[in-house]
């Protein structure tokens, strides 16, 4: 079996390494970026399983790779981590498209569960 | 005086010339109405002494008894008329000329009857008769004319005034319609400057006592409105201001996140990934905790930097003075990226009253925006004029730099808000706004995207913060 494929969106650096080091240890193939526009070429190029992204980014934030996965893989999970502790009104409004929300500081333990089931539910 | 009571009061007036007017036309007629029937009566004794001469004649050429009781038929006829009109006489011409009527008319009937006993053939006689004759008609006619004269003279009169008080009334209307429009006009203009002026945010009354006309009411109802305004304005102000704190918050708890996330996620990774790291590894990941710590502490260090109230040393200073110094604070940055600088700076600026240590910052944070919004080359616009109207000075200071797109632009004296891809921590700006605020003045941007952003602060006049005597600092 292939392996599954994790796409890592963060403009902090530290974010994308501790997730590749992190899922590359439990056999997922990480592929990590620092904004929005390479992610979206790569997204072109080719399917990842689940698409973790932060939401606030210069230029392509995480609302807009959430449009695009959507429209590109429809049955690709996203799931959205954000430094704002107070989910907004607009977010909540999105949360039947987002697989999941974590609040930073992220609890690893948590965001791997959360992978799992999204790969599970696929 | 109510506008509505003027205007009664006008009309009254404009009432009242035309009564006295109307009511001297109908003297005057009715003296003429006078002196018209008295010219009948007159005439009526003229004819009777004309047929008197003229029966007196026939009685001299022909002796005829018929002619002599003529005349004395036309004496008593003569007298009873007199008799009958006497007040009309007396009223038209006087007493002392109808006695002198009614004695000549007796010297004529006395010698009549001295006539008649002696011969009407003795010439003497008939000569004082003539005489006396004559002398009553005479005089008879005199009056007549006279009165005619009268009437004349009295419709002239008549026609004089009549054309007077016409141009009076013209005249009267003209200037006191004039003054209500003026009064008007010059209330109306007060009424105009001050919706001016509030809707320029100068919420100050008129000082003076709105008089007591419709014009008044309506001033009056404007400086409610206005006071109002200005509580609702003030309240507003605070809601702001308690929202830009939330915002701040939002903005604290989002830029210490982030580290926060980095030294969580780091020390969870390190314990799941320990057994594989070699020595190196593992100093890097402390190393990079420490740099994520460090992160954090400057953030709180600017933080509790901004929060902390400054003292103000306010101070006169020269605008233009103040723009030279801060050019010597970035010229090492303008030569180093290549920039031009344009100066504009207009002479007779009013003195302004500053913290200028405080001024001289904004200045540097927007100079610096500017030149890192250029990258290299470009331009660097710094102008200054004044702005009489609200005795202000102006600052703008413009780039040619990207441009700020619109949806930022609301956002831009935001904290933490910053369009700096690396660099910036979104306060800049946000304590540039305070300052000026603080200095009782405003700071705006406009910007288009790939043409350039502008800057532009304005500073009240130390004249208008009535600082230009004292406090000097």
């Amino acid at each position: 079996m292939a392996k599954h494929s994790i796409m890592v969106i963060d403009d902090e650096k530290i974010v994308g390494d501790m997730a590749k080091l992190s899922f590359e240890q439990d056999g997922y193939e990480v592929e990590t970026f620092l904004n929005g526009e390479p992610a979206l070429e790569r997204l072109k190029e080719r399917r990842f399983d689940v698409v973790v992204t932060d939401l606030k980014m210069k230029g392509v934030d995480g609302l807009e790779v959430l449009r695009t996965v959507k429209k590109l893989y429809p049955g690709v999970k996203v799931i959205m981590i954000t430094a704002f502790a107070n989910l907004d009104v607009a977010l909540e409004a999105l949360r039947d498209d987002v697989h999941d929300f974590f609040p930073k500081p992220v609890k690893i333990k948590d965001l791997k569960a959360s992978v799992k089931k999204a790969m599970g539910e696929e | 005086m109510k506008i509505e009571h003027k205007i009664y009061l006008s009309n009254a007036v404009h009432i009242l010339l035309i009564v006295l007017i109307g009511m001297f036309a109908l003297q005057n007629l009715n003296e003429i109405l006078t002196k018209f029937r008295f010219t009948v009566i007159a005439e009526g004794l003229n004819a009777n002494f004309l047929e008197m001469r003229l029966a007196e004649k026939n009685y001299f050429l022909y002796g005829d008894n018929e002619a002599f009781n003529n005349i004395k038929t036309r004496i008593d006829q003569t007298r009873e008329t007199l008799l009958q009109v006497r007040p009309d006489i007396i009223r038209a011409v006087g007493a002392e000329k109808y006695t002198k009527l009614q004695d000549q008319l007796h010297t004529y009937a006395q010698l009549v009857d001295s006539v008649s006993k002696a011969s009407h053939r003795d010439a003497v006689v008939q000569k004082k008769l003539r005489e006396a004759g004559q002398n009553l008609k005479t005089f008879s006619e005199n009056i007549t004319a006279l009165e005619s004269d009268r009437i004349g003279a009295i419709i002239v009169r008549s026609k004089n005034i009549l054309l007077y008080s016409f141009w009076a009334v013209v005249l009267f209307a003209f200037l006191f319609s004039n003054l209500i429009v003026r009064n008007i006009g010059q209330s109306l203009r007060k009424v105009v400057d001050l919706t001016r002026s509030i809707s320029k945010g100068n919420y100050r009354k008129i000082e003076e006592k709105p008089s007591s006309d419709e014009i008044g009411a309506v001033i009056s109802a404007i400086n409610a409105m206005a006071e109002e305004l200005h509580k609702r304005e003030k309240e507003i102000v605070q809601s702001k201001r308690l929202a830009s704190i939330g915002v701040l918050v939002a903005g604290v708890a989002h830029e210490l996140n982030n580290p926060l996330n980095n030294i969580s996620m780091l020390a969870q990774t390190y314990a799941e990934v320990y057994d594989g790291l070699n020595k190196e590894d593992r100093v890097s990941f402390m190393e990079r905790v420490d740099q994520e710590t460090e992160r954090l502490r400057v953030i709180i260090h600017n933080l509790l930097d901004y929060a902390k109230p400054k003292e103000q040393h306010l101070a006169k200073a020269t605008t233009n003075q103040v723009i030279q110094k801060i050019l010597a604070l970035v010229q090492n940055m303008l030569d180093v990226s290549n920039i031009r600088i344009k100066l504009a700076l207009a002479e007779d600026l009013p003195v302004i009253y500053i913290d200028e240590h405080q001024i001289q910052q904004v200045l540097v944070n927007m100079a610096t925006n500017a030149i890192q919004a250029m990258g290299k080359g470009g331009e660097l616009r710094i102008a200054s004029r004044y702005l009489p109207d609200n005795d202000e000075i102006e600052i703008e200071i413009g780039d040619k730099g990207k441009g700020i797109a619109p949806e930022f632009l609301d956002h831009i004296f935001d904290p933490f808000f910053t369009t700096k891809e690396e660099s910036g921590t979104g306060l800049g700006l946000w304590v540039s706004y305070g300052i000026i605020k603080n200095h009782q003045g405003n700071i705006r941007v406009t910007s288009q995207v790939g043409v350039g952003t502008t800057f532009i602060i304005t500073l009240p006049s130390c004249k208008k913060l009535m600082r230009c005597t004292d406090g000097e600092a």
